[in-house]
């Protein structure tokens, strides 16, 4: 028994990225007796998490950041054609809120995709010509045709999509299932965030850090950002002219003085701080290994697309993704920018599909490959639809589609989720929902059941109230559930 | 045990004897609070079986079953306690088994006997203003030093605790000093304090620090992130603003000790305070820190209502340790706050003359010009040479009006000749009868579309540009102005008919046939049925600026027509004259929130497209790269040359007219003194007008004339008002005033009056969180049912009557509190203690703090010597990783150079999307929102941070430099100098020996690898001390970076 172990029982909530309390306290003696530290099963998390056997174990969410349009993507509504140009009916519309962008425009015309639709796979998934990868996939997805969401302009609703609320202050949906359920690698944080730019629309909209914040949880269930350019993750790398022995002595030095502290005045967060020095070495070590994509064996890069080789594209991030995963990190938040496209919509989305589809379907067959499929959940989708109705000039060749929050088309793959099923409908103008709608608070209520977590028990108590992921709403919806 | 929560650790260290009386607010409410009022307490709508537990007349009457819920002094017949003690899998159980609670047996037996001892109610103890407490008797009278003392010792003694003995004197030192000023103590002070044997020593140390403008510095740490203060708007646009005047009136205001009920007022409502100050105003700024939502599309109306909500948020958490924003939608659920009430404090904060939306890029109006002292006294130097110059401009000008006639007398000879102004003339296309530019470097217009075709020009005179609705011209390159720039466009035009057309315009066409598109970005000037439109435009529905002339002008006639902008963004800044006179314009849209700049030629005759090419003809047409004043855009609508003014019959003369002879003559004609006076005046009018605009704003609250009406918002939604509401407070807060209050001057007279329950409790619990890392009340941004009791209730109470008593004086109350032996105490726990009172929640020892992510940054700067401490200025950019920003956004983070890299950790730039790495990491809130508590953690990110980031090689490279200069001639001494510089005491042999090892061990490594100690001394932009060897700096630098990265560094002792 060593002396830290007893008094380290209090320090839980404020250790590492939901991890450690017990476990690294004696850890930080351990390498001080030059042992080799080993990963733990599960540290951190709250007691009796999960609430029942999760399906999934982990959680890719391949956050499509702009709004990708549904209607020339995954909701075919071919009819429209004929109606090309006409006026959007007042009886679809119904003086529903428009966008401060087109509410002060005098018509609504209708714009049909330009882009041809087929079904594919035994379930006869509907996907647009700009989608051939995902196609090849689309028995391993389940499609929502009916999502909806409150907000209605990009930083409310992405915020709404990542923390359950539109205004900042919640934490993230990473921070809640650090929170809640730990960590599986001593050596990794338990959710990461990985950021990609759209070739389709490079100068769109931009991203906060507050995506991944922490909120009101304590701050070590922030997500970690992995960057492409400099150190994976911010300050790894050890200065000039340090080596890692170099690096190994100081952390020796460190923890005999700071146990020689610790022995003057025993505050047993000293035993913390330790533990938080080697594990900081642990990551120096795993870090770079794991964000070094030049092992990968160039088949499986292939699979990912031409992309895959230059770090920070969307298809480098996937395949970091997954080893991500396969390390045990519990969630990794992935963002491809640049589906903003209230203008010049054709040859945009044609960019975006050019970056996204073959490596988002690439990931789905590694994973399953590699029998992770069955416990992670894959899910992609943006922060809303767009219109069906044209912003700016209709023309023969192009146009653009502004906001819309009625109704949209994501999809969710592996743990827990019904494959090859499409769920919901919309109307016949592809404007509002007509059957089996999904708020955010029900997807996130979902997400949450797929992971073994009762999303009405997952609480946070702030300024005198229980919070949580879903607030006081959302259910969870069986039907896309396997 | 391993989830031995703060609850149950309170509920140990709480729960009295079983012999002593239950207290109502002790005990029972927050068992009621927490697992009865969702849906049996203060919010009606929310109530279930109409019963209601938080008043007793209510609890005791029978409901419609004839059950009563509490039986006074019988707890057997009361159905709450049936209810809470049935089986738990029964459907009789409360709470219900769904909602997952369950009361403990202890709990329930609480109730039990709050039951039959007669179930009496008290209100909440934080809604009943503090009395004057009696002071308890203690045993060790010796210990104490004063009341704090006597308070804390008795709930000690209760427990049959002792104190912890003092702490040793460099530690407190070190504690104090961080404590009050942010940084440690140097090495003089420290022994000053160590050889000062006498009585006052201690108070001699603290009154330096709270004289030092380091105080203010450091306490405003804590108010910025309540205030959520930063220098970006947030939202996604997250486009920079600037507050830091208000942030450096923070600073000024802890420094000279504004006393706390005068710090209020003038931070809610300093705009409202008769004959206010330039100071009191930026004060108010405190209230419009909130974010601001530039985000095209979003709907006004839906972030106006925002901003307010969180103005009563901040407010309330501030102020009044209340979670108000919870009867935002309903009432609220566990305090007594109705929503009706909530939008009566709404009323107050709604009244200010914004839009929803923000401004992209810089301040959101109503802001005030905010010079600071330096300013303000090259201002009024400036005041004084314009005086000066004016003066010697009315003794040349005695004789302007004899010197001038004469000169018109002598205009009758010719040759004639015209006059323009050319200050600032861009170019200038006279079209009289060719294309060339006359003035400016611009090569001749090319007609697009046609051929070029001349006809008689205005009364008269010269030619003008013939224009059928096809034909245009294209200036090339001129004109490239944006929404920020100033300028002035003019031509002179005769419109054929009705038709009009596009004047001049630099603007996207569209190639359709058509009207306007989103797309249709520039700028351009109209004519369309006779009105002059004028389209600053980003985007055209919903991000541009439109206004047009009210009068139409006569069709088939030659005008003058001129234009200016003052890069103001707003439909204000855009002046229209038409022949010299200045228009009333209306305004068609006035959102513009982006450049209008854009590649496009200047164009004359067309603008938007072929639909809206001129029908007519234009010629003289003027580029300005400034505002003509009023006189100068009148004098460009006299067509008329000198002489043909001069002969004109003066009482005949247009104003244009006037001011044209007028201008030529002080341009051109007049003696040289006259003009030079002249010339000299306008420089530095104009020097004045840049002076003023290169000033920093400050975002300010303003009251709007007629109040803005309120109303309750149903389910908080901004297009749903219900019933209308006045301004007024909160009934459970104390008797309701006099006369109604107006406005927020009312509303913070109100908060600061001497008997308001919360105020003076809420900011003494800030205080005692400072020096202690938690509040006697430990949730300070609840003191509600919800919240938690505090931990020594007497003892709030007595610092709360005391503070009001002694003026709201804070450096007093901090000197009470830092003087007291409670803070004297050491900070060594014993595992017993720790075990027993893990939390420190009886203070039997000082706490032992991790600091705040400033602090641990000032302290390594300071001790490396780096620190530069200049008090208030912009906001700085120190190091940062680079590419942050940009991976995120458009913009990147330039990192400053020189002193801006080492000024103390407040005056660093806060972007809100992407805050300062360093601070996050170690728990700094982002400043999104309004925060009073940052939890400390303890993470591997931290150590990464330390170990890594440049900021801190840099410092511990320069602390290595400083050591081996001054720290005496031994490795031994100097690494107990750098060692005693960062923890304010000398090490231990045993300390001392680990340090010495590793310094030999990386001097032998250096020795043999010099291209490693010279990378590491490369590390920062602090120059490296070339007369120091290389091998032991680097060495020595990686022993100062351990230092640096010792808990003991980081940690207030």
């Amino acid at each position: 028994m060593n002396p830290f172990f007893q008094s380290t029982h209090s320090l839980h909530r404020r250790t590492f990225l939901g991890g450690a309390g017990l476990g690294l306290g004696a850890l930080g003696l351990a390498s001080l007796l030059g042992e080799r530290a080993h990963a733990a099963a599960v540290t951190g998390g709250l007691p009796g998490l999960p609430h029942f056997a999760p399906k999934a174990k982990r959680l890719i969410y391949l956050f499509q950041s702009g709004a990708p349009s549904q209607l020339d993507l995954f909701d075919p509504k071919p009819h429209l054609a004929r109606l090309r140009g006409t006026d959007l009916p007042d009886s679809i519309r119904r003086g529903q809120r428009l966008t401060g962008m087109t509410a002060r425009q005098d018509k609504f015309p209708i714009a049909p995709s330009r882009f041809a639709f087929a079904q594919h796979g035994r379930a006869g998934a509907w996907l647009s010509e700009l989608l051939p990868h995902t196609a090849r996939v689309a028995d391993e997805l389940c499609f929502v045709r009916s999502m909806h969401t409150e907000a209605i302009n990009h930083d409310p609703a992405i915020t709404f999509f990542q923390t359950g609320a539109q205004l900042a202050g919640r934490p993230s949906i990473g921070a809640w299932l650090g929170y809640g359920l730990g960590s599986e690698n001593a050596d990794l944080p338990a959710f990461v965030a990985l950021i990609s730019n759209g070739s389709g629309n490079p100068a769109d909209q931009p991203l906060y850090d507050r995506l991944w914040g922490s909120g009101f949880l304590p701050t070590q269930h922030q997500g970690v950002k992995f960057r492409s350019a400099g150190d994976p993750v911010l300050f790894l790398s050890n200065p000039p002219g340090v080596d890692a022995a170099s690096r190994r002595r100081m952390l020796d030095d460190l923890a005999r003085l700071n146990s020689l502290q610790h022995g003057e005045v025993g505050d047993p967060e000293i035993a913390a701080r330790i533990s938080q020095y080697e594990l900081a070495y642990r990551m120096q070590a795993s870090v770079p290994e794991l964000a070094d994509l030049s092992r990968e064996p160039a088949h499986v890069l292939d699979r990912y697309g031409p992309d895959a080789r230059r770090p920070g594209t969307f298809a480098a991030n996937c395949i970091l993704a997954r080893r991500l995963c396969e390390r045990g990190v519990r969630f990794v938040q992935l963002f491809h920018r640049g589906w903003d496209q209230h203008t010049k919509l054709p040859a945009q989305i044609a960019g975006q599909c050019r970056d996204t589809d073959q490596p988002g379907a690439a990931l789905i067959e590694d994973l399953r490959q590699r029998g992770l499929l069955k416990d992670t959940l894959v899910v992609w989708g943006g922060e809303f639809g767009r219109t069906v109705y044209c912003q700016g000039r209709l023309t023969a060749d192009d146009y653009g589609r502004d906001h819309h929050p009625r109704c949209f088309t994501i999809w969710m793959a592996g743990g827990g989720i019904r494959a090859g099923h499409t769920h919901g409908q919309t109307d016949e103008f592809g404007y509002n929902i007509s059957r089996d709608a999904v708020h955010v608070h029900d997807l996130h209520a979902t997400l949450l059941h797929c992971l073994g977590v009762e999303h009405t028990q997952l609480t946070f108590k702030f300024q005198g109230r229980n919070h949580r992921l879903t607030d006081v709403h959302g259910s969870v919806v069986k039907d896309l559930l396997a | 045990m391993r989830r031995l929560g703060p609850s149950l650790a309170f509920l140990l260290a709480s729960i009295p004897a079983w012999s002593a009386p239950v207290e109502f607010r002790r005990d029972i409410l927050p068992i009621l609070s927490e697992n009865c009022f969702a849906c049996h307490g203060p919010d009606e709508k929310a109530r279930k079986a109409g019963l209601h537990l938080d008043l007793r007349d209510a609890a005791t009457r029978p409901a419609k079953s004839g059950a009563i819920a509490i039986v006074p002094g019988n707890a057997a017949k009361s159905q709450l306690h049936q209810r809470i003690t049935a089986a738990a899998d029964s459907d009789e159980v409360m709470p219900p088994t769904r909602t997952g609670k369950r009361l403990s047996a202890a709990q329930m037996e609480l109730l039990r006997r709050w039951i039959d001892e007669g179930a009496k109610y008290e209100a909440h103890w934080a809604f009943v203003p503090p009395a004057v407490p009696p002071r308890p008797v203690v045993k060790d009278g010796q210990w104490a030093r004063g009341a704090i003392d006597e308070f804390v010792l008795a709930r000690l003694e209760a427990q049959g605790l002792r104190p912890s003995p003092e702490a040793q004197r460099p530690a407190w030192l070190r504690r104090v000093s961080l404590d009050l000023t942010g940084l440690p103590p140097t090495l003089a002070e420290m022994d000053a304090f160590l050889a000062d044997t006498t009585s006052k020593a201690y108070e001699k140390v603290v009154d330096r620090l709270l004289a030092s403008p380091r105080y203010g510095e450091r306490m405003a740490i804590g108010w910025l992130e309540a205030a959520r203060y930063a220098d970006t708007s947030g939202y996604q646009t997250d486009g920079d603003r600037t507050m830091w005047r208000w942030r450096d009136w923070v600073i000024d205001a802890f420094n000279r000790n504004l006393p706390y009920d005068q710090f209020t007022v003038e931070q809610l409502a300093g705009d409202l305070l008769p004959g206010s100050t330039l100071p009191q105003r930026i004060a108010t700024g405190f209230n419009r820190n909130h974010r601001g939502n530039a985000e095209g599309g979003i709907i006004a109306a839906e972030y106006a209502v925002e901003y307010v909500v969180d103005r009563v948020d901040t407010t309330a958490t501030v102020w009044l340790g209340l979670t108000m924003g919870c009867a935002r939608c309903h009432d609220h659920k566990f305090d007594p706050i109705t929503q009706r009430e909530f939008y009566q404090l709404f009323a107050f904060f709604n009244n200010v003359p914004e839009k929803g939306r923000a401004v992209k890029i810089g301040n959101s109006p109503p802001m005030v010009a905010s010079p600071t002292d330096t300013q303000a006294k090259e201002l009024a130097a400036l005041d004084t040479r314009l005086d000066d110059a004016r003066r010697r401009w009315r003794a040349q000008a005695a004789n302007l009006g004899r010197d001038q006639l004469a000169w018109e007398s002598s205009l009758g000879s010719p040759p004639d000749s015209d006059w323009a102004m050319a200050d600032g003339l861009h170019a200038r296309f006279p079209l009289d009868g060719n294309l060339d530019c006359s003035e400016g470097n611009q090569s001749a217009a090319k007609v697009r579309e046609g051929a070029a075709r001349f006809v008689d020009g205005s009364v008269g005179r010269g030619r003008a540009l013939a224009l059928e609705g096809t034909r245009y011209l294209d200036c090339g390159d001129v004109g490239d102005f944006g929404f920020l720039d100033k300028f002035t466009l003019a031509a002179r035009v005769r419109p054929d008919g009705a038709r009009g057309g596009a004047i001049l315009s630099r603007m996207i066409e569209q190639d359709a046939d058509s009207g306007f598109a989103s797309d249709s970005e520039g700028y351009s000037v109209h004519l369309k049925e006779g009105r002059v439109q004028v389209y600053l435009t980003k985007r055209w529905l919903d991000d541009a600026l439109r206004v047009e002339t009210e009068k139409a002008i006569a069709p088939d006639a030659w005008h003058h027509i001129a234009v200016s902008y003052d890069g103001s963004r707003a439909a204000a800044g855009v002046r229209v004259y038409v022949d010299g006179t200045l228009q009333k314009t209306r305004v068609l849209l006035d959102e513009l929130n982006q450049t209008f700049a854009t590649k496009q030629p200047l164009r004359v005759g067309a603008g938007g497209g072929p639909a809206h090419r001129f029908h007519g003809a234009i010629a003289d047409v003027r580029v300005y790269g400034r505002v003509l004043t009023d006189e100068e855009a009148a004098a460009m609508g006299a067509p008329e040359s000198l002489a043909e003014l001069a002969r004109m019959p003066a009482p005949r003369r247009s104003p244009a007219q006037i001011a044209k002879l007028r201008l030529a003559f002080l341009d051109r004609h007049a003696p040289e003194a006259l003009r030079a006076a002249h010339r000299g005046m306008v420089a530095l009018q104009r020097q004045r007008e840049a002076f003023i605009e290169g000033l920093p704003t400050t975002m300010v609250m303003e009251e709007l004339p007629i109040p803005r009406e309120s109303f309750v918002l149903l389910r908080g939604e901004y297009d749903k008002p219900g019933e209308r509401v006045q301004p007024g407070f909160p009934a459970a807060l104390g008797a309701a005033p006099q006369h109604p209050p107006r406005n927020r001057l009312d509303f913070a007279r109100w908060l600061v009056s001497p008997e308001h329950p919360l105020t003076a409790r809420v900011a003494v619990n800030h205080a005692w969180q400072r020096f202690f890392g938690a509040g006697l009340v430990r949730t300070p941004e609840d003191f509600g049912a919800q919240g938690e009791p505090p931990t020594h209730p007497e003892l709030l109470d007595w610092l709360a009557r005391e503070f009001v008593r002694t003026g709201w004086d804070l450096k007093g109350l901090h000197r009470l509190i830092v003087l007291s032996a409670t803070y004297r105490q050491s900070s060594r726990v014993s595992p017993a203690m720790q075990a027993r009172d893990p939390d420190n929640r009886l203070l039997a020892r000082a706490p032992r703090l991790r600091l705040p992510a400033e602090m641990i940054r000032d302290q390594a700067l300071f001790a490396a010597g780096l620190l530069v401490e200049r008090v208030g200025g912009p906001s700085v950019m120190p190091y940062q990783p680079a590419g942050l920003w940009k991976e995120l956004s458009g913009t990147d983070h330039v990192p400053g150079r020189g002193e801006d890299l080492w000024r103390r950790s407040l005056y660093t730039f806060w972007k809100r999307t992407s805050p300062p790495p360093m601070m996050m990491t170690f728990d700094a809130a982002g400043r999104e929102a309004c925060s009073v508590r940052r939890p400390r953690t303890s993470t591997p990110l931290q150590a990464l941070v330390l170990m890594n980031d440049v900021t801190y090689v840099e410092a511990a490279r320069k602390l290595a430099e400083r050591a081996l200069r001054n720290g005496g001639a031994t490795p031994a001494t100097r690494l107990a100098f750098a060692f005693r510089l960062v923890n304010a005491r000398a090490p231990q042999p045993a300390e001392l020996e680990v340090l010495m090892a590793g310094y030999e061990q990386q001097r032998a490594r250096f020795e043999k690898d010099p291209k490693s100690a010279a990378a590491l001394l490369e590390v920062g932009q602090a120059p490296r001390d070339a007369s120091l060897p290389v091998a032991e700096v680097a060495a020595f630098t990686t022993v100062a970076s351990l230092i640096l990265n010792l808990d003991e560094a980081m940690t207030r002792p």
